[in-house]
């Protein structure tokens, strides 16, 4: 560190190119590390259990078209059917998938009466093979038997008389009561039509994977006598890829009243979901790739200049005394000075682009940890990137010196 | 303190091999002031390079202080450099972007010398060399004259056994040349080594001894005695 002085004097007197490379690392690391912090977000958005087994579970609709078409008996008689089939775990008609982005919501709250606000809620209508199906863990209370099950009318407009609600809905509703005892608890929906807490499911995420509440769901003991039913199907591990076209084929062959469509996996449903985040990260890693690799080429540029320029005054340093370790140093050391700045000029920026993303787009506030990672990243980045340059000075022999060109 | 036999050094490239210096002997004896002259790619600065451990040789053996220096490290001949040679460079190598003070500290850090000590030296060595006051400037903000004596000044600050310098009025005019020449003898007198190579013969014969060099041997050596040329008195 003896050179500081002497380096930081040079630099203030020679000090353009030094500069842009200190403002390119400033929006290089800004960049970066709100980059990161997005992306890390986005991660884990996407890594949220959605509560489902969704290695092996599948999804298909069966849209009734004939006259005699009997929305009924076909549920049943499919339902039977599926249940049966060897490899397959459950199987249930719903009106919403998980993560599918299409579903019903209604509104919960504590008091009857239009003045009360409701806590929004998927509902996800179910029988009592619903849990099973879908893999729900109960943390309190019952499951629906199958006398619960009510058949809903495509005008319908009441709600059975009994719910099962996740956990994140019981913590909603009554956020001072331990979960275990919201089971028999009354809610209203509709305003003021009356519904028993009978069971608590850990977790169930709602249809919408961009909602600020997709834990929030309510399971209705409902089937639908709509022509379109909508079925998930848990099939034992490893079961799923065969069984989806062995059970498209059944269903199809079964009724010819109807088509199978929409056959779809959860695993792919997902996939759809997030890609809107997929491609926000590929996108935002690419522009993280492309900023560091301009800001270490420029790196190595403006140093490979310097190292030409200053040829004699290497050699004039050597011939002095200095070993090639001292060279080295003292490019290494420039370039820290030079990343210095821009690190610190990087982190007012890297914490006022933050504020703005903040104030702007509703951004989560950049954790504290992310400003040491991304100093220490773009310190590496220029020691390395000087590395190449501070090499071949360190090389150049002292008898240049003497030579006068 | 000097002392080199049957050194020889060849440039060669693809085509062509160049004998810079072939079995080149020579012994300089504590407290001289030689010249060292010949026409150009005589083998001077080859000699001086040599002389200076900036360049290694192919042939021959090189004694410094009675030490053997062919076979030392790039670190080892670095530091030799650094604590018993100063050198005076035709062009001054000083430099631009430090003022006067940092340019004479350069040799002196990578000694590791302590602040204190290296601020005395500095202040002292610009004393001697009449730019005491103007430590603060940057070179370009001297005379060539001027800028010579910074780098006589950065020489003499390590306190070297012996000073090499290679063309050292090559750029000056003659007013500064005599007196960059007056300056040398009087750091030669306060005991101070000089091997001064130059393509001057009134300059050379003001030094003690004079090579010639031609072809990378020595030609000839004369004494100031011999050519009957007084040396001048110093004043110091």
């Amino acid at each position: 560190m003896r050179d500081l002085g002497p380096i930081l004097r040079a630099m203030l007197r020679n000090k353009t190119g030094a500069l842009l490379i200190a403002i390119q690392i400033a929006v290089t690391m800004t960049i970066i590390v709100n980059a990161v912090f997005i992306i890390q977000q986005r991660i884990e958005l996407m890594a949220r259990a959605s509560g489902v087994d969704e290695a092996n579970t599948f999804y298909l609709s069966s849209v009734g078209f004939a006259d005699d078409f009997n929305a009924k008996t076909t549920v049943l008689e499919d339902l039977a059917a599926l249940r049966s089939l060897p490899g397959v775990v459950d199987a249930i008609q719903t009106n919403a998938v998980p993560m599918s982005g299409s579903g019903w919501s209604m509104g919960l709250q504590t008091e009857p009466g239009e003045e009360f606000d409701g806590t929004g809620v998927a509902v996800y209508m179910i029988d009592d093979h619903g849990l099973n199906t879908l893999d729900l863990e109960l943390v309190a209370g019952r499951n629906f038997t199958p006398q619960d099950i009510l058949w809903r009318e495509p005008a319908a407009r009441n709600w059975p008389d009994i719910v099962i609600v996740t956990q994140a809905v019981a913590e909603a509703l009554f956020p001072d009561t331990p979960v275990a005892d919201v089971v028999g608890k009354t809610v209203y929906i509709n305003d003021d039509e009356s519904i028993n807490i009978v069971g608590i499911v850990d977790k169930l995420q709602a249809p919408w994977v961009g909602w600020g509440a997709v834990e929030r769901a309510m399971l209705s003991p409902e089937r639908t006598l709509f022509n379109s039913a909508q079925y998930l199907i848990r099939t034992q591990p490893g079961q799923r890829d065969i069984l989806m076209p062995q059970i498209e084929e059944m269903l199809a062959s079964s009724n010819k009243g109807r088509i199978i469509n929409n056959l779809n996996t959860i695993e792919d449903t997902r996939e759809r979901s997030y890609r809107r985040h997929s491609a926000m990260i590929t996108i935002l890693i690419t522009v993280m790739v492309t900023l560091t690799l301009v800001t270490a080429a420029g790196i190595v540029g403006l140093s490979s200049f310097t190292v030409n320029k200053r040829r004699k005054q290497i050699g004039t340093r050597r011939a002095l005394g200095a070993t090639r370790g001292d060279i080295l140093r003292y490019f290494m050391l420039e370039n820290l000075l030079i990343s210095s700045v821009g690190i610190t000029l990087g982190l007012i920026l890297t914490i006022g682009l933050n504020m703005v993303l903040v104030n702007r787009f509703e951004m989560e506030r950049l954790d504290w940890f992310y400003l040491p990672l991304g100093m220490a990243a773009l310190w590496l980045l220029g020691q390395l990137a000087v590395l190449g340059p501070a090499s071949r000075a360190a090389a150049i022999p002292p008898a240049v010196a003497t030579r006068t060109v | 303190m000097l002392k080199m036999q049957r050194i020889s050094k060849v440039f060669r490239t693809d085509l062509v091999a160049t004998h810079a210096l072939r079995d080149f002997s020579l012994e300089v004896a504590e407290g001289e002031f030689i010249s060292v002259t010949g026409p150009s790619g005589s083998g001077k600065t080859t000699f001086l390079n040599i002389a200076g451990l900036l360049e290694s040789f192919d042939q021959g053996q090189y004694f410094l202080d009675n030490e053997d220096i062919s076979n030392l490290s790039d670190n080892a001949r670095s530091r030799l450099r650094n604590e018993k040679i100063g050198f005076i460079f035709q062009s001054f190598n000083l430099i631009p972007d430090l003022n006067l003070f940092d340019n004479v500290d350069v040799p002196l850090r990578y000694r590791k010398l302590p602040s204190a000590e290296r601020k005395r030296r500095i202040e002292k060595s610009l004393e001697t060399v009449g730019l005491a006051s103007r430590y603060k400037h940057l070179p370009s903000q001297l005379s060539g004259g001027q800028q010579q004596r910074v780098a006589i000044a950065r020489a003499l600050a390590g306190e070297p056994r012996f000073l090499l310098a290679d063309e050292p009025t090559g750029n000056l005019d003659s007013a500064m040349a005599a007196s960059v020449l007056e300056l040398l003898k009087d750091i030669n007198n306060a005991g101070t080594t000089i091997i001064m190579v130059t393509h001057d013969p009134v300059l050379a014969e003001q030094t003690d001894r004079q090579i010639y060099v031609r072809d990378g041997q020595i030609s000839n050596i004369a004494s100031t005695a011999q050519i009957a040329t007084p040396r001048l008195a110093s004043g110091a």
